[in-house]
């Protein structure tokens, strides 16, 4: 199906005709096939819809000019930037897909500890600048590939800086903001002329309507310009690394530390982190390496941190005594590092670490005391410029048993979720086996003690129909699973019905029955509402989650 | 291989865009992060290896065909490497940098080549250059009056092999290569009328049988050399001579012409009589840098382990770019009295391409141009008086980018400290 001509002629006009295009090879290669990339929040096994044209638009102005394009001829529009969310791309047929990559201009203000962002200013960007300004930038989880701009107001946005800087949409800090009716509008500060300084005003905050609980998943307009706040560098300017690729390693300056803390119990676990919490201690926290598996972590780490050591050294790594002791040893463990803003600060949270470590009866594990480990440590949690190694084994993984919840109850249902996944992996072929706990994520938020963000890895093969659709049975089962014992909405439930054999995404029908009696419902209610007044032609998809107030289930 | 024992492979890509990057923990700032000219310059998805892996998966879905703006795309890759260190940062098991030249064998077997490229693989069938135009008869004229060892009659240390550019258009400074290893002791062989050009270009352009044919008849010739090792100044014929011919079964060890000097001037056979007092910042050639690696042979397949893990067995050679040439003319730049070096932000395995690769020169000029213009931007930031590099192409297309900063190689600097004139 071809754009209407006057359509294609006019995004010529806007954009120039160098940057529209609807050539076959351009469509093509705007198509997510999720069993590849971010699997876990978007279709399955088949690719997102052929978008009608790709545009990469290069100002505000033009954005504004084709979403009101878009409008006048209700054609849907999604906006992306780095592409690592499934919900990035276009997700039916009549709809054209931004590509947001030649708006990329960004600046810091040092003063105010600021920085002022287009969406392609990506995160190893943005980090390597404030750096040489002594600050640095909140990173998700998924790495500094992506875009800050997308983290904060597009998607999700937790990682291991959560527990000092907060997650993106923590630190927004006003925007300029294209709605979907094509009218711009700027948050916060900027909008009453006095510059970047607060997300909140003078004039909108509506902070909440951008992103939305999950963020506003291309769907409820295009950002063209955030602000974000930024934190303390108390490092050097420029983070030098050494060492043959891919094993980087940083050289920890001398106020810093990096640690793989091992913890006797799962409880013991959770009074940890509500204790490092609460002493403010941890500059960059994340139970990061355990996505390797329980069983493989420390022969992977011995793999990724040494040059000439591949995948096909696993096996015989996992027979070697002396590293089966390393593993069991960091079985229940985290990865943390702390950054002393002076000498006397760094010492007193050394000390706190010690007396929280001997309080809850932890450790810091030995194979990760060598100054080898420690500089890799700190070179992967400072960017995750090594995140990719999420897709390390095959090439796919889907993350589910999500939860971002207080940590004493994530304590108390850890083993019995690692005993599900294991009996899976050891029943089945379908993905590896890695020893059950697969669990990563971050560690408590700053706007809250004591909760993580947390999911569980499954790694698979995406070009291995038997591994996708084992995959997939295994997603569709664990919502299940996960209703049945009293959790909340699973990144997977969310999935399931996204999933459909056109692996398109979901209707408002699908969106109904899915979030109709979860804890989350008057959330999704009241998305639905601020959908229907900002985004009444519905152009955007449907990832900005909502429930339709009226809907009742015995309508169905 | 055929571009359909990639699908696999297409499918494993998981769309992180590392590839666009020069690995993260290097960028040292927002201007000089991006590794990939034709992505950068382009914009569209496509033109990057994750693109290309998907337009390769259509390929082989029959959905594109390797023809109009599919072939553009696919020609537009500089055969850099670059997307190739980037994704090897974390996965194990893709190989983007053969992809894209096995993308381009496609465009070639579907009979797309470009009239330029046909014209390059007849002149280097009839001439055996794919200079166009120039001629077999003359390609030692640059070696007359020079005390060379007849290598086709005679043994010598190292076999001299000059390659198109030095041969045809950079005449003088192949004498003064010569006339410095002479003067080191070395006893230089050529082959005369027998010296041909590598091929190299064929194979990064996909036209793999040219490669093939031109290689296989260098390889025989030299069979009957009795030389210690072959010696090139240029960096496309170091990757084509170390890395495939290697494949094709040439054991005879190749040295670039840089690494030799570094050695002769370490032994003390070279010692520099003049200073030159500039700063210099120095250009990694990719196909010396990380595309210089040498081919270790490898026959297996793959294995899963652990249910899902895709591993090799026996373990597969993983080149990851870094055992590259960095250090040799490094060295001898800082052996020159009085130069000082800097670096730029982008260096050995995460250098950024000079424009002129995979044929790019000829088949994209304009992307080839552009990309010399921001390599000497980045130049130019460091406060250098002059780039140095290592390979003639890149002295071509970067003096070509009139910068207005003086572009030379290592060898002119060598001979100038050394005081070698004509
Ligand atoms: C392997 C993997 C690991 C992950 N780990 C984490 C993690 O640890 N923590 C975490 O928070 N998330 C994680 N995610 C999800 C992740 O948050 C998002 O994928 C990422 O932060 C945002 O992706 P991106 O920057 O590439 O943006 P994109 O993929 O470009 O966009 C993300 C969303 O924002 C929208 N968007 C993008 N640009 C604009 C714009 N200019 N205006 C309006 N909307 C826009 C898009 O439409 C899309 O819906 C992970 C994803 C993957 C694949």
């Amino acid at each position: 199906m071809a754009l209407d001509r006057n359509v294609y002629a006019k995004l010529q006009e806007i954009v120039g005709e160098r940057w529209v295009s609807e050539d076959p090879v351009h469509l093509e290669t705007y198509r997510c096939a999720s069993v590849q990339t971010a699997s876990h929040y978007g279709p399955y096994d088949n690719r997102t819809p052929v978008p009608q044209a790709v545009v990469l638009p290069g100002s505000t102005e033009e954005v504004q000019q084709v979403v009101r394009l878009c409008n006048e001829y209700k054609i849907g529009f999604k906006a992306s930037t780095t592409f690592w969310a499934a919900a990035g791309y276009v997700g039916d047929d009549n709809s054209i897909q931004l590509d947001m990559r030649r708006m990329n201009k960004w600046e810091i203000d040092e003063k105010n500890q600021i920085a002022v962002m287009e969406p392609y200013a990506i995160a190893a960007q943005i980090q390597a600048e404030a750096m040489k300004h002594g600050l640095s930038c909140a990173i998700t989880g998924a790495g500094c590939s992506t875009s800050i701009l997308a983290s904060t107001a597009g998607w999700n946005g937790g990682g291991p800086s959560t527990i000092s800087m907060g997650n993106n949409h923590d630190n927004l800090l006003g925007a300029e903001w294209v709605l979907a009716n094509g009218e711009i509008v700027r948050l916060g500060s900027l909008g009453s002329g006095s510059g970047w300084f607060s997300g909140e005003g003078p004039v909108f905050s509506a902070r909440a309507v951008l992103r939305g609980g999950q963020g506003m998943g291309g769907d409820m307009g295009v950002c063209t310009r955030i602000a974000t706040k930024l934190s303390p560098w108390p490092g050097p300017d420029h983070l030098p690394t050494y060492g043959d690729a891919p094993a980087y390693k940083a050289d920890l300056p001398d106020n810093f530390r990096a640690y793989t803390i091992c913890f006797p119990s799962w409880d013991a676990w959770a009074r940890g982190y509500t204790a490092f919490y609460d002493n403010e201690i941890i500059y960059l926290g994340h139970r990061q390496f355990n996505m390797f598996g329980r069983d493989l972590k420390a022969a992977m780490i011995k793999i990724i941190t040494d040059p000439d050591k591949q995948l096909a050294d696993l096996n015989w790594l996992l027979e070697d005594p002396e590293t089966q002791r390393q593993n069991a040893d960091m079985k229940i463990d985290t990865q943390i590092v702390i950054a002393g803003m002076t000498e006397r600060d760094l010492a007193w949270k050394e000390a706190a670490l010690d007396e929280i470590l001997a309080d809850v009866g932890a450790h810091k594990s030995e194979m990760m005391l060598t100054k080898e480990m420690v500089d890799y440590t700190l070179a992967y949690l400072i960017r995750m410029g090594h995140k990719n190694l999420n897709y390390v084994y095959a090439g796919s993984y889907e993350g589910n048993m999500a939860w971002s919840s207080n940590v004493f109850v994530d304590a108390e249902w850890m083993e019995t979720v690692v005993a599900l996944k294991k009996k899976w992996e050891d029943e089945h072929d379908y993905f590896a086996r890695v020893g059950g706990d697969s669990g990563l994520g971050s560690m408590t938020r700053a706007g809250g003690g004591g909760s993580t963000g947390f999911e569980f890895f499954i790694h698979y093969d995406g070009s291995d129909i038997h591994s996708v659709k084992g995959t997939r049975k295994y997603m569709d089962y664990t919502p299940i699973w996960m209703k049945e014992h009293g959790f909340g909405q699973d990144l997977g439930r969310v999935n399931d019905t996204a999933r459909r054999e056109d692996g398109y995404s979901y209707t408002q029908e699908e969106h109904n029955k899915l979030f109709y009696g979860t804890p989350s419902a008057h959330l999704m209610k009241y998305q639905w509402k601020m959908r229907e007044m900002m985004n009444p032609n519905h152009l955007g998809g449907t990832y900005y989650r909502t429930l339709d107030p009226d809907y009742r289930p015995d309508a169905d | 291989m055929s571009i359909k024992e990639y699908r696999d492979m297409q499918k494993r890509c998981s769309s992180c865009n590392f590839c666009k990057w020069i690995p993260f923990d290097k960028v040292k700032s927002a201007r000089f992060a991006e590794n990939c000219p034709a992505q950068a310059y382009y914009q569209y998805n496509a033109y990057s290896a994750r693109g290309r892996f998907q337009l390769g998966l259509c390929l082989v879905n029959d959905e594109l065909k390797p023809e109009g703006e599919t072939q553009k795309v696919i020609q537009s890759c500089l055969s850099c490497g670059a997307c190739d260190v980037a994704c090897k940062i974390c996965r194990y098991n893709l190989e983007p940098y053969e992809h894209n030249l096995e993308l381009k064998r496609e465009v070639v077997k579907a009979g797309n080549e470009l009239p330029v490229q046909t014209k390059m693989a007849e002149s280097l069938k009839e001439e055996h250059t794919m200079l166009i135009g120039r001629k077999m008869a003359d390609r030692d004229a640059w070696a007359r009056g020079l005390s060379l060892t007849d290598a086709r009659a005679e043994s010598c240390d190292v076999l001299f092999f000059p390659g198109c550019q030095y041969a045809y258009e950079r005449p003088e400074e192949a004498r003064k290569a010569v006339r410095v290893l002479q003067r080191a002791g070395v006893k230089v062989g050529y082959l005369f009328d027998q010296d041909a050009c590598c091929g190299g270009r064929m194979h990064q352009m996909g036209l793999q049988d040219s490669f093939e044919k031109a290689a296989s008849a260098n390889i025989a010739i030299w069979e009957n050399v009795q030389a210690g090792c072959i010696v090139t100044p240029c960096g496309d014929c170091y990757h084509a001579l170390k890395r495939r011919y290697a494949q094709l079964g040439q054991k005879k060890p190749v040295l670039h012409l840089t690494e030799l000097l570094d050695q002769l001037i370490k032994e003390g056979r070279l010692t520099f009589t003049k200073r030159i007092e500039k700063t210099v910042t120095y250009h990694d050639p990719c196909h010396l840098g990380r595309l210089g690696e040498a081919y270790e042979p490898w026959n297996g397949h793959e294995k899963k382990i652990r249910s899902q893990i895709v591993t090799w067995e026996p373990r597969r050679p993983r080149y990851n770019g870094v055992h590259g040439v960095y250090d040799a003319p490094r060295d001898i730049l800082k052996a020159i009295p009085g130069i000082t070096l800097v670096e730029m932000e982008r260096i050995r395995e995460y250098s950024f391409c000079c424009g002129a690769g995979g044929g790019c020169r000829d088949v994209d000029p304009e992307l080839s141009k552009w990309t010399a213009g921001e390599r000497m931007e980045e130049a130019r930031a460091t406060g250098a008086d002059v780039l140095v590099t290592a390979c003639p192409w890149c002295v071509k297309n970067l003096s070509e980018a009139h910068s207005g900063m003086e572009v030379t190689d290592v060898l002119t600097l060598v001979c100038e400290a050394l005081e070698e004139g004509e």
